[in-house]
């Protein structure tokens, strides 16, 4: 057997693989035929940009949001004139169309990496990605695909590379080069690919076996097969108690727990999101489900969401009407649009409503695993109206012999006189912060007013300290605590909020991956790796 | 921190024209250039941008251009337009940059 061989690199996306090398091609342009007329050539460019236009947007179809996204900004370059005028003039001079191609985008790219931006340098494999494609397209070889299982090992993996491989079977990334900030970094991250990458060129023999230790930075050439086993227990070790939806929970590097719900403003969203990617439904709201005196349809849509959701929770959050949402002309007159009667307030107003609303999430949750959130909680009495209300409801429906059962009552921590006491509301089963309220409560600045809009932004270190308060009181009570603001959906405060604590997310849908692959290149204690090298 | 003061201003030649400074953390890569010039693209002027001062008009609809021109976070962006709705582009397109491009805004409630 091979003596083993140990390189180290830098974790781009932390995990273990192993299986056989498969060794990237490099793309030259050499033994290129030279071209026919400069009209011709031309067209054949035009012909090939337009193959790779249609590869590219079939891939996009099939793909999820956040690999979409990328491919869009590749279509959106493909579909630029300027690339083949840049490539033209080199037709004009006297090349052949692939070799003007090449030679062309090689400049581009060139000029790319030498950004002096490391997120900008690591777009370049986009555009190598491009150049490939339509490369093929020209001379009719096709951008290889390698076995499931594999550890792909090259200087860089273009993204639709990434994209169209089947990673079901495992393996991992090696790259001589590549970089945690570029698209494929994200991606590796957000489907739990592990991927290590500034290795510097090394040698290997293609197929020969590879362990990708990317949790530990290093990759071991010919390892055995104990070597394999101890990587193996590590990581399980390092491990906390397995959750049963794996996608749901990020690790963050020292292997501590995130949990990543979805936030679903209307239940046709559901169909968007793979239900295996998040830990269920951090929030969902129901101001925006129509006619709110329509119980049936409150109880058709909380099912949909629990079925869509199996075992995972569902939160639903009571009808927060008022303030900003006067969709429904039961809101408060305009003075009092945000410190007046509105969220629970409103609903202890207006008892009709709130005890609709409650019948209709009773009997959903006989069906799942519901959660109730009611919002703009300012004192503990006003939860314990709720819960009246809803065993009042619970009573009555069950002498009527209709099947319901009690959902966890939690509270939206929004209010900031909520959030200091937090260690006052023992009866909320759980806690989430809505960052939006908290910020312009304690900013005392209205989030949609744009004289103070700079205000609103500058409150992020209050928010942020009044969180992490809030968050030690939860622990002390055992209560379960996270977040559904907008706060939590921005990649920029993820380590903030990390810091404070925080160990659950609720993002909505289309941020979902980006949050994922945020918190997957961090520490616990909100440090992110790639500074850490 | 103040924000960079955008100014919108017509110039004598035709051009509406103004300056920004772009905030997005991420300056101006692969997402926020495809929305740039998506936008860009939606009006019948011409829109050109210059980074920096560099006194090189770069055409706002091409993504190679604004891409090649390697727009960082702090960037002082100028941008220009004339002819059909100039005056509307310059406003949407400068709205833009001052929403960091919308990155963090596509599903638009609040929680």
């Amino acid at each position: 057997m091979a003596e083993a061989l140990e390189i180290m690199g830098v974790s781009a996306s932390p995990g273990v693989g192993v299986g056989p090398v498969h060794l990237a091609a490099d793309v030259t342009a050499e033994a290129l035929v030279p071209g026919d007329s400069v009209a011709a050539e031309g067209e054949k460019l035009r012909q090939a940009v337009a193959t790779a236009h249609a590869e590219l947007g079939a891939l996009a179809d099939r793909s999820d949001e956040e690999s979409a996204g990328i491919l869009d900004f590749q279509i959106e370059m493909l579909l630029d004139p300027a690339l083949v005028e840049m490539a033209e003039d080199r037709i004009v001079a006297g090349d052949g169309a692939a070799l003007a191609w090449v030679g062309a985008l090689n400049e581009y790219i060139a000029g790319i990496e030498e950004a002096p931006d490391e997120q900008l340098r690591a777009r370049a494999v986009d555009i190598v990605d491009i150049r490939n494609r339509v490369l093929s397209a020209l001379t009719g070889r096709t951008l290889e695909d390698f076995a499931p299982g594999s550890v792909f090992v090259g200087k860089d993996l273009e993204p639709s590379l990434f994209l169209q491989h089947d990673w079901t079977a495992g393996g991992g990334i090696v790259l001589f080069e590549g970089s945690v900030s570029s698209h494929v970094a994200m991606l590796a991250r957000s489907r739990s690919v592990p991927m290590l990458v500034s290795t510097g060129r090394f040698e290997v023999a293609a197929g020969a076996r590879l362990l990708v230790d990317a949790t530990g930075g290093r990759v071991v050439v010919a390892p055995e097969d104990q070597q394999i086993l101890e990587v193996r227990s590590r990581t399980a070790e390092a491990r906390p108690s397995a959750p049963s939806r794996t996608g749901g929970v990020i690790e963050t590097f020292d292997g501590i727990a995130i949990r990543l719900s979805a936030i679903v403003n209307d239940p046709s969203e559901l169909k968007s999101i793979n239900p295996s990617y998040v830990a269920g439904i951090g929030l969902m709201r129901t101001e925006f489900l129509g006619n709110v005196f329509d119980q049936e349809r409150h109880y058709d849509i909380y099912r949909q969401a629990l079925d869509w959701a199996g075992d995972a929770p569902v939160i639903v959050r009571m009808l927060d009407l008022g303030g900003d949402k006067m969709e429904l002309g039961v809101g408060a007159k305009e003075s009092e649009a945000f410190l007046g009667r509105r969220g629970i307030r409103l609903l202890l107003a207006l008892p009709e409503i709130a005890r609709l609303q409650a019948r209709a999430l009773l009997r959903a949750a006989a069906h799942g695993n519901l959660g109730v959130l009611l919002p703009m909680i300012t004192v503990p009495e006003e939860l314990d109206a709720m819960r009246v209300i809803f065993e009042e409801e619970s009573t009555t429906l069950g002498r009527k012999g209709v099947q319901t059962r009690m959902p966890e009552i939690g509270m939206m921590v929004e209010v900031p006189a909520a959030a200091l006491m937090l260690d006052r509301f023992s009866r909320s089963d759980f806690f989430s912060f809505g960052t939006n309220d908290l910020a312009q409560y304690l900013a005392a600045a209205a989030r949609d007013d744009q004289s103070v809009a700079a205000l609103y932004d500058a409150a992020t270190p209050a928010v942020c300290r009044v969180i992490a308060q809030a968050v030690v009181l939860a622990e002390t009570m055992k209560k379960p605590i996270g977040i559904c603001g907008e706060m939590a959906s921005d990649p920029q405060h993820i380590p903030a909020l990390m810091t404070a604590g925080l160990r659950h997310f609720s993002v909505t849908p289309n941020r979902l991956a980006d949050i994922r692959s945020t918190i997957g290149g961090m520490y616990s204690d909100g440090r992110a790796v790639a500074e850490m090298k | 921190m103040p924000r960079w003061e955008a100014t919108e201003a017509v110039d004598p030649h035709g051009y509406c024209q103004a300056e920004i400074e772009v905030t997005h953390g991420f300056g101006l890569h692969a997402r926020p250039s495809v929305t740039f010039t998506r936008l860009a693209k939606s009006f019948p002027c011409t829109i050109e941008i210059d980074v920096n001062d560099s006194h090189v008009w770069l055409n706002g609809k091409s993504i190679v251009k604004i891409m090649g021109a390697r727009i960082r976070r702090g960037s002082i962006m100028k941008i220009r337009a004339r002819g059909l709705r100039a005056a509307e582009a310059i406003h949407a397109l400068k709205a833009l940059v001052q929403r960091d491009f919308d990155e963090e805004k596509k599903h638009g409630r609040s929680a």
